[in-house]
């Protein structure tokens, strides 16, 4: 946004005298984009009295619930911390009081099952052309104004039709699409906790992966429990502003960055997405301290995807992200000293491809989810020998 | 200071009224201009503008009679000189607001469009609304009995010129700024007549002061044109307006993007969607010579060159993007590729060309404009000019890992209204869902086919299998509804499909609004008397006439801008002679009136007759005739009613509200109900039953 200076305002102020004090006061107040005025928060609210009056088949008495004080509880599962009274729906709609008790409604009702490839979670960095089986219940505890699953985030998950697939039988059919894992993904995993838990103790047993695609806004607790049995994860960071995590996103910056350091103490393969949306997450400065953050406090292994922004949802009177820029903060990324940085939504970039941070060979090759060449042999550089970070097996 | 005697004061009065009227109705028409850069330019949205500009101007002009009560030249002056100020400030408002109320580059929902279209526009509309019974008001003080039927022909004589002024000259070389001041400059004079002559000679500063003040907001309010335009992110490299919305060009980077009334419709380095307009039906196509394009940018034109076609013909409605396009490199030009400027359906109705494909790039079918070419009507059209091999290919928002249930409606209906014309019509579902019809086999394997004709791609080479999978296709295949109904050009369902669709994205329902208008309704129908009853049908009638009129003339015509302006402004011309007429022949008040009710009624029967069953004998001036003669009766009912009501100060307010309140509804309910849920022919009927309910009204009372 460009704010109009005070000589320009003192000009345009002479110009239309009094009559122009009251556009010259609003000129002060920012353009049509990405006003630092605009609302401060898109966080979603409780919906009071919504909660169905039984638990119905779908359903399971919720873990992570603190009681608070007769009937209402707190639900520990993500920072917004939901203060629960009987008959109320968290802000993520897929958890409710009932009668006491914190029940999640999403829980063996798939409404969206997907065979993908890992590509396009995007995991660049584990098991490579491989195929994951995904699944989503209703339910988000975010508001992005550019979600491209609104159709299953911001619903009620009695709203959408669904496949019952209870956790055995997400097992099963990943054995019979002889998926390599199973990717939670698509809304937001953490709002049906319960179920995604289930399933992946399960898949462990089996050998298959667990894979979490989310926004990484979750508790220390819960994180903790999923760790246990997470394989790989891709994690949004959706901006490195807190102002813009509110106003874009409707949650906070610091719960994310938490996440990040869990999973990296824990061990845990994942990767970062930052979409790079113009107006708001196009800030070379912002980018770059997000960058030196990462390389400080998660180390220099750890892909970062940056993609192109397309004008959807509700976000559709932005233009699309240049592809220089996207160019630009990819060379920012690698020269805090990030090793593995990509460019996705663009085909046929050069951020498309994995290359040796040892010699700077071209290790993979993508053509779009395809890979045209694979020169990671046992998880090194068929060049140099350097180890790469991931999962490859 | 005592009023002087005013000299003259009719005519002084007449200037400012027939003024007003020119400067009122081209803020009215920048407005609407201005709101469909800003939100959502559906169906819906268009139609709350004018319902709250008119609802409020209705409030308005009930307040002139509590507000009237010592009336007063220099109030009315001073009234006409704040709306002149007011004019650019509501526009500026409107631009610089919604950076400060609403996220930057985003679209808003049904309550907050609502809300900010009346905030914004009620200052200026309510004022409107209240000069003009107050300038009667002011006048019967002065000359005592003074007919308001003739300030009603005034109204209407600056109605008539400033929307043939706007639709006809400033929308062509004006901006909006440039186009207010142009306007309102006759408004500052008229006033500046008036006003000097009822102060003292000592006074005049103060009129003086007044005018000065108008006259450097309108001027000083055209620098703030460009700045109020910038975007948040990249540079303003071009801005247009034209008759079919507003035109932005911008560049961040190494990216062009153009904005067309707000939204991105071009923009460089997309090779995906270019890939999928043009492969998803060329690839289908063995040999294809001859391609056409309704609305296009140069990626698709190059994709399109890959399959060696011999020539291109690309219809774009509006020349000026074409040459926005051409300038910043999104069109080159190419000697196979000829540019056709016109509606893409007028075009297809008038050529003899056929091609082996017809490529439709166009926005989402939300409006009745965009409907036409979603029609089975409009699908059977193509056909006969595809060649046997042929394909069409169009495509509308679509999903990524799951269909909602409205999503799957608009889906099914397309679907059911292309196979009425095409025996086979592939989907492919992505964020666009693409639909390709022909007449004979397709194949979803897209990459194997161009494969075979030894056409690279960068995005469908590498992601076409992850993001359409087969199972995809056919898990939508199955989810089609059987039931869906066949979109035609009578019958919009899409357009009520995709309010519904909008509705669904910002978690809202109509419902608390229908709830407030049946009550506000309900109760000013309970209040009302009998004369105001059938203006307040009259003006519900025209407006939903008007709007029946124009969404006809499209379908028949093509969306010509020139023709629509000129039935708008006939929609206004004939109120003049009609009002003209009946105040000659007020002695017949209450026949006039009711052979009123019964001509309307005729007019719409034979407009309906005209549309559906002889729609060969219904030439582009038949709807301009119609238009005419329905608007002048309704002007010609105004007087008589006036009559019958008495011509005192409270029955002449009333009934200019009652007209504007039954407009405000017949607006909101003819384009949002009526239409895209009964379809034109009951929309007809149902205003006929209106008109016949105002008639035994009318005859019960007597
Ligand atoms: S998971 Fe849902 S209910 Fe629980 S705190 Fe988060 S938003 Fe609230």
């Amino acid at each position: 946004m460009k704010p109009v200076s005070r000589r320009q305002f003192i000009q345009k102020s002479a110009l239309t005298l009094a009559g122009s004090l009251v556009p010259g006061a609003l000129a002060l107040a920012g353009t049509d984009h990405a006003s630092p005025s605009a609302p401060a928060g898109i966080t979603g609210r409780i919906f009071k009295n919504t909660a169905p009056n039984r638990p119905w088949k779908w359903s399971r008495p919720a873990d992570h619930t603190v009681p608070y004080s007769d009937k209402t509880l707190m639900c520990g599962i993500c920072p917004h911390n939901c203060l629960l009274n009987s008959g109320d729906r968290g802000i993520c709609r897929s958890r409710v009081n009932i009668d006491g008790t914190l029940y999640t409604l999403a829980y063996g009702n798939a409404c969206s099952v997907n065979i993908d490839p890992v590509e396009k979670k995007p995991l660049f960095h584990f098991k490579p052309a491989t195929r994951a089986l995904s699944i989503a219940a209703a339910g988000c505890n975010f508001r992005c104004l550019n979600c491209q699953n609104w159709q299953i985030s911001q619903v009620m998950p009695e709203d959408v039709r669904f496949h019952t697939l209870f956790p055995e039988q997400v097992v099963a059919a990943a054995m019979e699409k002889k998926a390599v894992s199973i990717a939670y993904t698509y809304s937001e995993a953490i709002t049906w906790f319960e179920y995604m838990m289930d399933t992946a103790r399960q898949a462990k047993e089996k050998n298959i992966a667990n894979l979490w695609i989310s926004n990484g806004y979750i508790n220390p607790a819960p994180l903790s429990e999923l760790c246990e049995v997470l394989d790989g994860a891709n994690v949004n960071l959706k901006t490195f502003d807190d102002a813009v995590y509110q106003k874009l996103n409707g949650g906070r910056l610091a719960p994310v960055l938490n996440t990040f350091k869990t999973l990296h103490k824990k061990n845990i393969h994942f990767e970062i997405t930052t979409l790079v949306v113009p107006g708001y997450v196009d800030d070379a400065k912002m980018i770059q301290q997000m960058c030196k953050w990462i390389v400080d406090h998660l180390g220099p292994d750890h892909p970062l995807h940056f993609l192109r922004f397309f004008p959807q949802y509700k976000l559709d009177r932005l233009p699309p992200t240049p592809v220089s820029l996207l160019t630009q903060f990819r060379q920012i990324a690698m020269d805090c000293g990030i090793r593995y940085v990509y460019v996705g939504n663009v085909p046929g970039h050069e951020g498309n491809h994995t290359w040796c941070h040892g010699c700077g060979k071209l290790l993979v090759e993508r053509n779009g989810y395809f890979l045209a060449q694979n020169n990671i042999t046992d998880g090194c550089c068929k060049f140099c020998g350097t180890r790469i970070p991931g999962v490859w097996g | 200071m005592k009023n002087r005697p005013l000299p003259n004061i009719e005519a002084r009065i007449r200037d400012v009224v027939v003024a007003t009227g020119i400067g009122s109705v081209v803020t009215q028409l920048l407005t609407i201009r201005e709101f469909l850069s800003l939100l959502n330019g559906n169906e819906l949205v268009i139609a709350l503008i004018l319902f709250n500009w008119l609802f409020i101007g209705a409030v308005g002009t009930l307040l002139a009679q509590p507000l009237g009560k010592n009336p007063s030249v220099r109030k009315l002056w001073a009234a006409s000189l704040a709306l002149v100020i007011l004019a650019p400030v509501q526009l500026i408002a409107i631009r610089k607001l919604y950076g400060l109320i609403f996220v930057g580059g985003s679209s808003v929902g049904f309550y907050p469009t609502l809300m900010y279209t009346f905030a914004t526009t009620a200052p200026y509309a309510l004022l409107i609304g209240f000069v003009l019974p107050y300038s009667l008001i002011v006048l019967r003080k002065h000359i005592p009995g003074y007919s308001g039927t003739r300030i009603y022909v005034f109204d209407n004589m600056g109605d008539v010129c400033g929307g043939a002024l706007f639709s006809f000259a400033l929308i062509y070389f004006a901006t909006p700024f440039q186009a207010l001041a142009a306007s309102h400059l006759l408004l500052v004079a008229a006033l500046w007549g008036g006003y000097r002559t009822s102060y003292p000679k000592a006074s005049r500063w103060i009129p003086a002061a007044g005018t000065l003040l108008a006259l450097l907001v309108l001027t000083g309010a055209l620098a703030w044109e460009i700045p109020t335009l910038r975007p948040g992110t990249g540079r303003l490299a071009f801005y247009q307006e034209t008759p079919f919305g507003r035109l932005r060009v911008i560049q961040d980077q190494d990216q062009t993007t153009v904005f067309q009334n707000g939204r991105p419709i071009f923009f460089s380095k997309n090779p995906g969607a270019a890939e999928a307009a043009v492969h998803y039906p060329l690839a289908q196509v063995a040999d294809a010579r001859r391609v056409l394009f309704v609305s296009a940018d140069q990626q698709m034109m190059a994709e399109a060159l890959k399959h060696q076609v011999a020539a291109i013909d690309y219809v774009e409605i509006d020349p000026a993007l074409t040459r926005v396009e051409q300038r910043f490199g999104l069109l080159a030009q190419h000697p196979a590729v000829t540019a056709i400027h016109q509606d893409g359906r007028q075009y297809l109705q008038q050529t003899q060309k056929h091609y082996d494909a017809i490529v439709l790039n166009l926005p989402e079918p939300d409006t009745f404009q965009i409907n036409r070419f979603f029609t089975k009507e409009f699908f059977a059209l193509v056909k006969t000019r595809l060649t046997d091999n042929g394909v069409l290919s169009f495509a509308v928002k679509g999903y990524d890992s799951y269909v909602s249930d409205v999503e799957l409606e608009k889906i099914s209906t397309i679907y059911h209204t292309a196979r009425q014309v095409f025996p086979h019509v592939l989907m492919m579902p992505g964020t666009r869902l693409f639909f390709v019809c022909a007449s004979r086999p397709l194949d979803p394997d897209i990459p194997t086919l161009l494969a075979k004709k030894n056409i690279s791609t960068a995005y469908i080479s590498g992601y076409f299998y992850g993001d359409i999978p087969l199972e995809k296709i056919q898990g939508l295949n199955q989810l089609i509804s059987k039931t869906a109904p066949v979109n035609t050009d009578f019958s919009p369902h899409l357009v009520r499909i995709l309010l519904d669709e909008w509705f669904r994205v910002f978690s809202a329902s109509p419902n608390v609004l229908i709830l407030l208008l049946a009550i506000i309704n309900i109760l000013y129908l309970w209040y009302i008397s009998k004369e105001e009853f059938v203006l307040y049908t009259t003006g519900c009638f025209t407006m939903g006439a008007e709007i029946l009129v124009i969404f006809a003339f499209q379908i028949f015509f093509g969306y010509i801008y020139l023709q629509i302006g000129l039935i708008v402004t006939v929609f206004l011309a004939g109120l003049l002679p009609g009002a003209i007429l009946s105040d000659y022949l007020k002695k017949f008040a209450t026949p006039f009136l009711i052979t009123g009710e019964i001509v309307l009624t005729a007019l719409m029967i034979v407009f309906l007759a005209g549309i559906t069953r002889f729609p060969e004998f219904m030439t582009g001036s038949s709807f301009l005739v119609f238009g005419f003669f329905v608007s002048l009766v309704c002007g010609a009912q105004f007087p008589a009613a006036l009559h019958l009501a008495g011509s005192g100060r409270p029955a002449a307010i009333r009934l200019f509200s009652a007209d504007l309140m039954g407009a405000a509804l017949g607006t909101l309910v003819t384009s949002i109900f009526l239409i895209p849920y009964v379809g034109i022919l009951w929309t007809a009927v149902a205003l006929i039953a209106l008109k016949l309910i105002s008639l035994t009204v009318l005859k019960m009372s007597r």
